[in-house]
């Protein structure tokens, strides 16, 4: 921040008093537009539409809380609310899990010179579209998928098994395949820093080999997990094309019923879903607020 | 760190083999789900999978004869390419004071930038359809998609441009001062072709993510369709050989893209060239 003061003082006195704020902060004034007007004043509209009421098919200017109240009073929404949170805490945790030996790996057993490229090879996946993504893996879970019919090869089974698909193990998998390249990533650049002497000071001095990552390795790089897990987390309870699409009836998510609403026209019912799932990510950023470094995590 | 290749106990070695063969393991399961898309894409057999019947090329050629997804890929065209020039000219004029201005809460300003990422495009989607079709009753189009899929691409570009604003060196634009160069001409020929880099990368970008969009889009497009649009409406009903085969030209388009941005390294040469400039310009300042 230092740079912002030389120009100041460089710049001829003269010119600095003639030039407007406009100058300075002007270039803020399209962004101000596109995200003020575009994302803030709709997520406010969203948050006062979740208090109104559709009355035959027109939102009525009338406050209340009949919205979160419908959506407790039905059993299955509720039910599919602690699911949801149930699969991206599941999900994430698998990521992140998968994710630490493999950043583990790369960082330690790697040679320098071939880490970039094997680090982009893990994000290459991840720039190739979302939703292909998910479809992909209809052909490998599906009922005339890759895994049935290799089941039937073996002769394990006769006949196409369904249960890999639509249900929640499905979307979990799917979960954690879209979202490992992020958790690699993050992870990795936290560990890459890490001083490996430490480990082996503390091996030296009797740690057991897990003990010395646990105690030594782990809550050093505890700002890159924390960041890890916001950035899987938050996406992933949002997630909307996986359950649709590998989840089936059984692997509905909170996302799966905003969408609904929004379909059927009940708008303000879909406002205050929204509203839960916005509360959810709000509540992460909060408690992890401290950690939380945002320009870190895009290597800014 | 390096060193620990060679210098390894049994105990390490036996570690750097399982987790070696850990890591094979999971570049399988990251490249596998489209490596059998493509595979299957050539396959004779009409279901989409195994077993391989035969290879052929028939799947492309339907794929490329169809006109809706003609349409859907026009219409996925103008869509990135205005999404790309409104996020590049956007993000591009927020990098500056961002980074530059007087800030007082120039952290708070950042985050508040990249909200737009955090949060889960769903709520970006609903909350700008309720803006469009219940506050201002617009009429949903391509237009009203560019506009929600900008609020979600701009960010990227302001984090790219910002980030390479802080490394720039102003000694350069004060060597051009020296030189005579107005405030115009120091923007145009010093500071935007070090930044192009930058701007360059942060428009692929914007490029990719606004073609493979989809959340976003499927609430404000109204009644056209994008590329993604068209393939989800058709594996609504199960796998189809052509959407492998459309599913593969996309996945091969997103990786040249993405090799494109990955070549920019080789223009950023010229740029270090001018950091060595502008450093050697400020140590003959200094001995008079």
């Amino acid at each position: 921040m230092s740079e912002s003061a030389i120009p100041a003082a460089a710049a001829p006195q003269r010119r600095r008093r003639f030039v407007p704020a406009l100058a300075a902060y002007g270039g803020f004034l399209p962004a101000a537009v596109l995200l003020g007007g575009f994302f803030l004043v709709p997520l406010g509209i969203i948050v006062v539409y979740s208090f109104w009421q559709v009355i035959d098919y027109n939102v009525v200017h009338h406050w209340t809380l009949d919205n979160y109240r419908y959506f407790f009073s039905v059993a299955a929404y509720v039910s599919t609310m602690w699911k949801t949170l149930l699969v991206s805490l599941v999900a994430t945790t698998l990521s992140l899990g998968l994710a630490f030996p493999f950043a583990y790996w790369l960082s330690r057993y790697v040679p320098r010179r071939l880490r970039a490229p094997l680090l982009v090879l893990v994000v290459v996946p991840f720039w190739t579209s979302y939703l292909l993504r998910v479809y992909s893996w209809l052909t490998i879970l599906g009922e005339k998928g890759v895994l049935n019919r290799f089941l039937q090869w073996l002769g394990v089974t006769h006949h196409p098994i369904g249960l890999f698909l639509y249900d929640r193990p499905a979307v979990v998998l799917v979960l954690v395949y879209l979202y490992f390249p992020f958790a690699a990533l993050t992870l990795y650049s936290s560990i890459e820093r890490f001083d490996w002497d430490q480990l082996r000071a503390a091996m030296d001095l009797g740690a057991t080999p897990m003990g010395a990552i646990r105690r030594i390795l782990v809550p050093q790089i505890r700002p890159g997990i924390v960041t890890a897990v916001i950035f899987v987390f938050i996406p992933i309870i949002g997630e909307y094309l996986t359950p649709q699409i590998v989840g089936g009836t059984g692997g509905v998510m909170i996302g799966n019923l905003v969408v609904n609403f929004f379909q059927a026209a009940e708008y303000t019912r879909g406002a205050a879903v929204s509203l839960l799932i916005a509360a959810f990510v709000l509540l992460l950023l909060i408690v992890f607020r401290r950690s939380l470094s945002a320009p870190e995590a895009y290597g800014g | 760190m390096a060193a620990d290749v060679g210098v390894l106990s049994r105990r390490g070695r036996l570690a750097r083999w399982a987790l070696s063969a850990y890591a094979l393991l999971i570049y399988v399961f990251l490249f596998a789900p489209i490596a059998l898309l493509v595979l299957f894409s050539f396959n004779a057999n009409r279901y989409g999978t195994f077993p391989i019947t035969g290879w052929t090329l028939k799947w492309y050629r339907s794929a490329v004869g169809n006109y809706q997804i003609h349409d859907a890929l026009r219409t996925t065209l103008e869509v990135a390419g205005e999404v790309t020039a409104v996020s590049v000219v956007v993000g591009t004029a927020a990098a500056f004071p961002l980074v530059r201005s007087r800030l007082r809460f120039r952290d708070g300003i950042r985050i508040g930038f990249i909200l737009p990422i955090m949060i889960p495009g769903l709520l970006i989607g609903v909350s700008l359809l309720v803006l469009f079709t219940g506050t201002l009753h617009v009429q949903l189009s391509p237009q009203t998609a560019v506009i929600g899929q900008s609020v979600y691409t701009t960010p990227f570009v302001i984090l790219l441009v910002s980030a390479r604003l802080q490394s720039f060196d102003r000694a350069l634009e004060r060597a051009a001062a020296d030189l005579g160069a107005n405030t115009f001409q120091r923007l145009l020929r010093v500071v935007f072709p070090l930044l192009l880099p930058a701007i360059v990368a942060g428009a692929l970008l914007a490029f990719t993510l606004s073609l493979d969009e989809f959340i976003i889009t499927y609430f404000l497009i109204g009644t056209q369709i994008t590329l993604p649009i068209y393939i989800y409406t058709q594996i609504k009903f199960g796998i189809t050989p052509e959407v492998n085969a459309l599913a593969s030209m996309l996945v091969a388009a997103s990786l040249l893209v993405l090799a494109a941005a990955f070549a920019l390294p080789q223009t950023m040469r010229a740029s270090r060239r001018a950091v060595r400039f502008g450093r050697a310009w400020r140590a003959a300042r200094a001995t008079p």
